[in-house]
């Protein structure tokens, strides 16, 4: 029987001997850690003749025997054995040098330095493999895709581990609090959460408190952000002429030009506060954090303010027992602006007339040419949404004996949205216009307010063996979870609510015209999970996962899946043979493949359904209440199967100057739920039915280069680069037909097919071939058979190519255009530090991918206004231009016109920082404080002539731009103090 | 964890199992889908919305699209005949009523294993067949050949297998199943008198196989069924042409079939659309609160076509005030139009206009969904369908006697035609005006031979062997794998 005693000391720099902040210390063989703080000093519980090991990215890791001692002071030398830190993986932690998976790690500190919402926007660039797709709305999560596009249809999410809790969104995570991101990416990484692994999975651990002082932190932020990127549109004059030309009516511009984007956008503040005390006794400790995050939107009216406190705190009983908990409360509240309509609004408004006159009437766009005024669909709408989320976990562990641990965890999610929708009354009469008319109009003012309540609880149970044996090390685990979904919304609506907001509450509004709504949802899943790690001599490494996962959202019959997964390494530096090598400070090699699944789908899938409520009044008066069947349903769906193929190579190199990674996988995703359409004859209402159909192929390179360099003892920099090659391809819809998707509306009722051997949403659209430039040129172009292909076109229209030469243009002569996937994308990072000051910058783009243009397309009145490029490149017959079609209507089929190039590279982040010297913060009473610029956004090179390149969507629609949130740019100056 | 863990049920939604009436509730959600009124080839589709005034009125010579010249433009492809394949309008049609279809198949395959009196469950499933059959009527009159789609679909393969699902039938096939449906339920359904308002019954059966015998020229047939209708006693001209389309005139003794309207949720329940589409749209000067989009107006050559004293002609189309004196133009219910220069169009259709103002008519506000019920069928139809076989069966005295009750009753002489040729043409004109804006003239015109020449005559773009018949949904060949066929000339 040993006791446990409480040790604590202090971390150093080897070479500096200074203080080294954030360094994991963990008791070997078990999960009981901590990290340094600020000033690099730590308390740990540990058995008096227990093993701490001491590890930090970029440093030697160390092991160091307690041997009774209370006071032990490490100094790690500045040798980038990276692999020697301990890792997060799935349900515990690891040797990075054992992990035979490809994961990648991005501290917290790298991430929180940037002016934006989530750690997952920060994300990016960061890591190969992982590509981010962030719309920059206020308030809004990115899209993370791991290693391409595995699915069409399901959800395509990353799943995030919030200290054990399962969640689809992390916009509640104050990204001060987070010590680590841990993404896994490859098969055998995530067979171990299974039916949830499909699409990558991104572990956040949140900060936890060491025993010893307290340390008192704050860091925060604040400026401005700017619309980046805009499109100009053509001004009134500008306008007149080319309106006047494309209608054959003279327009004429009066003394008003109205820039509609200039009307509703603008520059917004963001701040940014965060502030945790942490501490703690050898009996327990604690971490405690409030933040409070504001994102004034560039758009009127559009505010996002996010309030969120922490309490992370652990308890040792003896050494034997162990308990604690980490708890969040985030509060989001979100003033959304009406954007979809407003943004096609403000681009296709004439600027001849005015957005708002002295007396506070709107121009009447609407009586004009039939197009809203985008700043009275703003200020007319009232749209708040108000979140609660509690998020958190606690947990029991016993370790009744060295080599076993058993641990039991208690995770929950509970979200509580609220939301309050008002439009205000207006008539399209001389009280709100300057000119009456119109169809924009409210008659009745009206408020919708929903309640939406989700919570989501996990159940884990653990049982971690782990042995060594001369040169074997077995870490066997096996456990049990088992979770809930449930959720219950609730609508309700009046009209007639008068316009102070203070009676903005359904109470207030006419009965007779009140209607209600409501539904809910409940899933559960049971799983059963097991993983083996054997390393021998250091050497060789294997790891093998097995997960059996059942979920309540498929048929009895195809319950459960079973998903399995080996991988194994071969350390090569650590061979005798190396030893008399200098170049190589570590060598690995690692291969794996697994098999992981996707089981997001609604819960009612599979199941036949009747839709309520299809009333019908018979002889008048009030309806009696029919139902409908309208969807087909696939009564033996089942999971979603990715298998993936994994190898890579991990090297360390020149005493740890150059580290680098180098992974190819191979990634087949087969029984993809894909909605799968159907002839209308089928008679499903949405005209798809939900099936295991097709299959995507992902296959892609990721090369991940650091060099870390040392001029001088004051100037030293690290250049970081990585980048992913991804080839997306359909490889199979196996009976299932094409998907034809991304429709604008009017011509254009769709743009993308998913079909074999091409991309997921491939744009599918006419080719151009030129312009007409006359008449003789119209009559010449014939098909084979010598008919005229255009009859009815005019110089200036487009032409298309007859693609199956049956002379005449229609769908049938679709050509594939490209896809919104990029065939790369890359991440560049770069760090300067000279004395006390530091800087940085963050690179990241794509390249190879396409985007459509909705916005041109979406074009459909002949009054419509242009872009200011499109009024003076048009074809005339003067300039002969090919490229460009002579003053149009709109309503143009979708054509290669629309496409562009989707590439661009963008400087995400700089940041210059001044960390003042101990011997002045010392006079203050601080531990430390640096004052930083950072800009987000600088730069973009792009040639999308649009807003934003960057396109949140589906897959099989992705790419296409019509309601995109401008880029925005941020310019802030922020400082970190700790105490 | 229990076993039962894993057995979720779905929450919020009925399934069949959980819905105990769910055979008579799927019967009222088949007369739901006649609001059906998507309006841009939505997946929701279309049945008696906009597309459908387009492809019965605005594609004939008695009404134009209407609204703005740059509005809507695929509708202005269906007025003028160059209509395509990808006319998202046509889609919406197809998709419409198919899903009406499908909601009628799904009512029959429920009722078929319901627990139901004999009587009562023959009764539903007539209504059903009643309401498929007039799908198919429209889906013939538009398209010509499509699928004949009688049952479910199991799942998605066997919707994109099944031949029946992706071929179009012959005409005469679907005819059969038209005719098989109507003679069910006139023979399981009952008279007007002894069923519920607002139901399929026996006379609007009879009256619809009537129709569908008028279209294959087999005049016998047409005259003994709507002697039938005729000599069943349920039915009469009111006396007063101009109520017919007003809420009082809903269900009244000249009703032989139409959609109905009311309220359900604090809501005005009826079909999409159908009133704002077509309802008077205000112009450049502006100044007033317009009524709808303006779109399906009436034409010069319908206005031109009515003879003087005509009744009907006021009661067909309001006729915006243009003699420059600021008259404008009072509406039954008193609202006022204001004159030319503040409303867009011309002429708009009367038989569409649905009164705002609560005390005339109820209106709780869902301009969308106005209360107003579309005749699809009534007695002067029958009377009319009558005179027209009796004439082509060489019995021009009955003739005569039915077309002179249309005419009187319009405040009109006696006809003067004699000859079966004479008769024949001031047959399909008393047709024309007397169901004008009503969603046939575009059909009788085909079916009568003479679409040609009177969409040439009234300066359309009309192709001979094409444009009889909407073209096939491209998508929906697409989705068929090719081997739904297109329809000449497209």
């Amino acid at each position: 029987q040993t006791a446990t005693i409480r040790v604590t000391g202090n971390v150093t720099e080897k070479s500096t001997n200074a203080g080294l902040p954030g360094v994991t210390v963990q008791v070997k063989g078990t999960t009981l850690g901590t990290t340094t703080d600020g000033a690099g000093t730590y308390t740990i519980q540990a058995a008096s003749d227990a093993i701490l090991i001491f590890s930090s990215i970029g440093y030697t890791s160390q092991e160091v025997a307690v041997g009774n001692r209370t006071s032990i002071d490490v100094a790690l030398a500045d040798d980038n054995k990276t692999l020697n830190e301990v890792v997060v993986v799935g349900y515990g932690t690891q040797r990075r040098a054992d992990v035979t998976g490809a994961t990648v790690t991005i501290k917290g500190d790298e991430l929180v330095k940037q002016p934006v919402l989530t750690a997952t926007q920060a994300l990016q660039g960061k890591a190969a493999g992982v590509q981010i797709i962030s719309s920059g709305q206020p308030g809004s999560s990115p899209v993370v895709r791991v290693r391409g596009t595995g699915t069409a249809l399901a959800g395509t999410a990353a799943l995030f581990v919030v200290d054990g809790v399962l969640t689809d969104d992390i916009s509640n995570i104050n990204t001060a609090d987070i010590t680590n991101v841990d993404v896994l990416k490859d098969a055998s990484a995530t067979a171990i959460y299974g039916a949830r692994g499909a699409n990558g999975v991104v572990i956040i651990t949140t900060k936890r408190g060491a025993s010893g002082k307290m340390t008192v932190n704050y860091s925060g932020n604040a400026g401005f952000r700017l619309p980046a990127n805009l499109v100009t549109m053509a001004n009134a004059t500008e306008y007149a002429n080319y309106v006047s030309t494309a209608s054959g009516n003279l327009v004429t511009a009066g003394p008003t030009s109205t820039d509609w984007y200039g009307q509703i956008l603008r520059t917004g503040f963001q701040q940014n506060h965060g502030l945790s005390i942490s501490g703690g006794t050898d009996k327990s400790t604690y971490f405690l954090s409030a933040g409070y995050f504001t994102d004034q939107g560039i758009v009127i009216d559009n505010i996002y303010k996010r309030f969120s406190i922490r309490a992370n705190q652990d308890f040792t009983f003896n050494k034997v027992v162990r308990a604690g908990f980490s708890a969040s409360y985030a509060n989001g509240n979100n003033q959304i602006a009406n954007l979809n309509t407003a943004y096609n609004n403000a681009y296709r408004a004439a600027p001849i007339i005015a957005s708002k006159d002295a007396n506070g009437k709107y121009g009447n766009t609407s009586v004009y040419q039939n197009v809203g005024n985008s700043v009275l669909d703003i200020e007319k709408n009232n749209n708040l949404a108000i979140d609660n989320r509690l998020l958190g976990s606690a947990y029991l562990e016993i370790k009744p004996v060295s080599w076993l641990t058993y641990r039991t965890n208690l995770g929950g999610d509970f979200v509580n949205l609220n939301s309050r929708v008002y439009n205000y009354q207006f008539n399209n009469d001389t009280t709100t216009f300057i000119t009456p008319g119109g169809n924009q109009r409210n008659p009745n003012s009206n408020l919708s307010v929903g309640n939406t309540k989700t919570f989501h609880w996990t159940f884990d149970n653990l049982l971690t063996f782990n042995k060594q044996i001369d040169k074997h090390s077995l870490t066997v685990l096996v456990g049990t979870t088992a979770e809930q979904y449930t959720l219950t919304s609730v609508t309700a609506f009046r009209k007639d609510v008068p316009a102070a907001q203070n009676l903005w509450y359904i109470g207030t509004g006419n009965a007779n015209t009140s209607t209600n709504d409501g539904t809910g949802d409940k899933y559960t899943r049971n799983s059963y999970l097991s993983r083996i790690n054997y390393n021998y001599n250091d050497k060789y490494l294997l790891t093998a996962t097995l997960r059996a996962d059942g979920s309540s959202r498929f048929p009895s019959q195809n319950r459960w899946g079973y998903f399995p997964s080996v991988g194994a390494g071969w350390l090569i530096s650590n061979e005798s043979f190396m030893q008399s090598q200098h170049i190589f400070d570590l060598l690995k090699l690692r291969g794996s493949w697994g098999r992981v699944g996707n089981d997001r789908i609604p819960s009612d899938s599979y199941t036949v359904t009747v839709q309520p409520n299809l009333a019908y009044p018979f002889g008048g008066g009030v309806a009696t209440p029919g139902s409908a069947i309208t969807q087909i349903k696939d009564p033996n769906l089942k999971w979603e199967t990715t298998e993936e193929f994994d190898l890579g190579l991990e090297f360390s190199a020149l005493k740890g100057r150059l580290t680098g990674e180098v992974n190819y996988y191979d990634k087949k995703a087969r029984d993809l739920l894909i909605n799968v359409k159907v002839p209308s004859v089928a008679g499903d209402a949405d005209g798809v039915v939900l099936t295991n159909a097709a299959s995507i192929r992902n296959q892609g390179l990721e090369v991940t280069l650091n060099w870390r360099g040392r001029i001088s003892n004051d100037l030293t920099y690290r250049i970081g680069g990585n980048a992913t090659l991804n080839s997306n391809s359909v490889i199979g819809l196996n009976g299932g037909q094409p998907i034809l998707d991304g429709g604008i509306g009017a011509n254009q009722q769709y743009t993308t097919r998913t079909d074999n051997g091409q991309p997921v949403g491939s744009f599918y659209v006419l080719q151009v071939l030129g312009v007409f430039q006359n008449d003789a040129d119209v009559n010449s172009y014939k098909n084979p058979a010598g008919q005229v292909i255009q009859p009815s076109a005019a110089p200036g229209d487009f032409k298309y190519q007859d693609t199956n030469g049956d002379g005449k243009i229609d769908d049938n002569d679709r050509v594939f255009a490209g896809s919104y996937q990029p065939k790369a994308y890359f991440g560049l990072n770069l760090g300067l530090t000279y004395k006390s000051l530091d800087f940085s910058v963050d690179v990241y783009g794509n390249v190879g991918n396409q985007v459509y243009n909705g916005k041109r397309a979406f074009r459909q009145n002949v009054l419509d206004n242009v872009e200011k490029t499109m009024a003076y490149n048009r074809w005339t017959s003067a300039n002969g231009s090919q490229t460009e079609p002579g003053a149009n209507s709109g309503n143009l089929p979708a054509s290669t016109y629309f496409i562009e190039s989707g590439s661009f590279a963008r400087i995400n982040n700089a940041t210059l920082g001044y960390k003042l010297p101990q011997r002045l913060t010392d006079k203050i009473h601080l531990s430390n404080l640096r004052v930083f610029a950072t800009a987000q956004n600088i730069l973009t090179l792009k040639k999308y002539s649009g807003f934003t390149s960057e396109l949140v969507g589906n897959p099989t629609s992705q790419g296409i731009e019509l309601n995109a949130y401008p880029t925005t740019q941020t310019f802030a100056i922020g400082l970190n103090a700790g105490f | 964890c229990q076993k039962s863990f894993l057995d979720v049920p779905v929450q919020g939604q009925a399934t069949t199992a959980t819905d105990p009436n769910l055979a008579v509730n799927l019967v009222t959600g088949v007369y739901n889908s006649l609001f059906n009124g998507e309006a841009f080839g939505g997946a929701g589709g279309d049945i008696h919305g906009i597309s459908f005034i387009a492809a019965t009125n605005i594609i004939s010579d008695d009404a134009e699209k209407g609204s703005t010249p740059g509005d809507q433009p695929p509708l202005g492809d269906i007025d003028n005949f160059s209509v395509t394949p990808t006319n998202n309008f046509v889609a919406a049609l197809w998709n419409g009523y198919y899903g009406g279809i499908s909601r009628a198949n799904q009512a029959l395959a429920a009722l078929q294993i319901a627990s139901l009196a004999p009587t009562t469950k023959n009764q539903l499933i007539g209504e059903v067949r009643f309401i498929r059959a007039y799908y198919y009527f429209n889906l013939v009159r538009f398209f010509g050949k499509v699928p004949k789609v009688v049952r479910v679909p199991n799942d998605a393969q066997d919707a994109n297998t099944d031949p029946a699902f992706q071929t179009r039938a012959p005409i005469d096939t679907i005819y059969n199943v038209i005719t098989q449906d109507l003679q069910f339920a006139i023979d399981n359904l009952p008279l007007r008198t002894q069923s519920a308002v607002g139901h399929a019954n026996k006379g609007a059966a009879q009256a619809l196989l009537a129709k569908m015998y008028l279209y294959r020229k087999n005049w016998q047939q047409v005259q003994t069924l709507t002697q039938a209708v005729i000599a069943s006693g349920q039915y009469s001209l009111v006396p007063d042409y101009s109520i017919i389309w007003r809420y009082a005139g809903a269900n009244n003794a000249e009703s032989i079939f139409e959609t109905q309207s009311g309220t359900f949720n604090n809501s005005d329940i009826a079909t999409a659309g159908y009133c704002t589409w077509q309802g008077p749209r205000v112009g450049p000067k502006g100044g007033w609160t317009d009524l709808g989009f303006g779109f399906d107006t009436p034409s010069q050559d319908l206005v031109n076509a009515y003879e003087p004293g005509d009744k009907r002609k006021a009661s067909t189309i309001i006729a915006i005030d243009r003699t420059g004196r600021g008259l404008g133009t009072l509406l039954y219910d008193g609202f006022r139009i204001p004159s030319g220069d503040s409303v867009q169009n011309a002429y708009y259709n009367y038989k569409a206009y649905a009164s705002e103002n609560k005390n005339v008519e109820p209106f709780l506000g869902n301009r969308d969904q106005k209360q107003k019920n579309i005749r699809l069928l009534r007695y002067a139809d029958v009377l009319l369908m009558n005179a027209e076989a009796a004439n082509e069966l060489g019995q021009s005295a009955a003739a005569i006697a039915y077309l002179n009750q249309i005419r009187t009753r319009a405040g009109l002489a006696a006809t003067k035609a004699t000859s079966q040729t004479d008769l024949r043409t001031a047959i399909w004109n008393e047709r024309r005006l007397e169901l004008a804006m009503e969603h046939d003239r575009f059909f009788d015109l085909v079916r009568q031979g003479r679409a040609a020449q009177v969409m040439k005559a009234a300066g359309k773009n009309f192709v001979a062997g094409k444009n009889e018949l909407l073209p096939v949904p491209s998508l929906q060949i697409q989705l068929s794998g090719g081997k739904l066929d297109q329809n000449n000339g497209y």
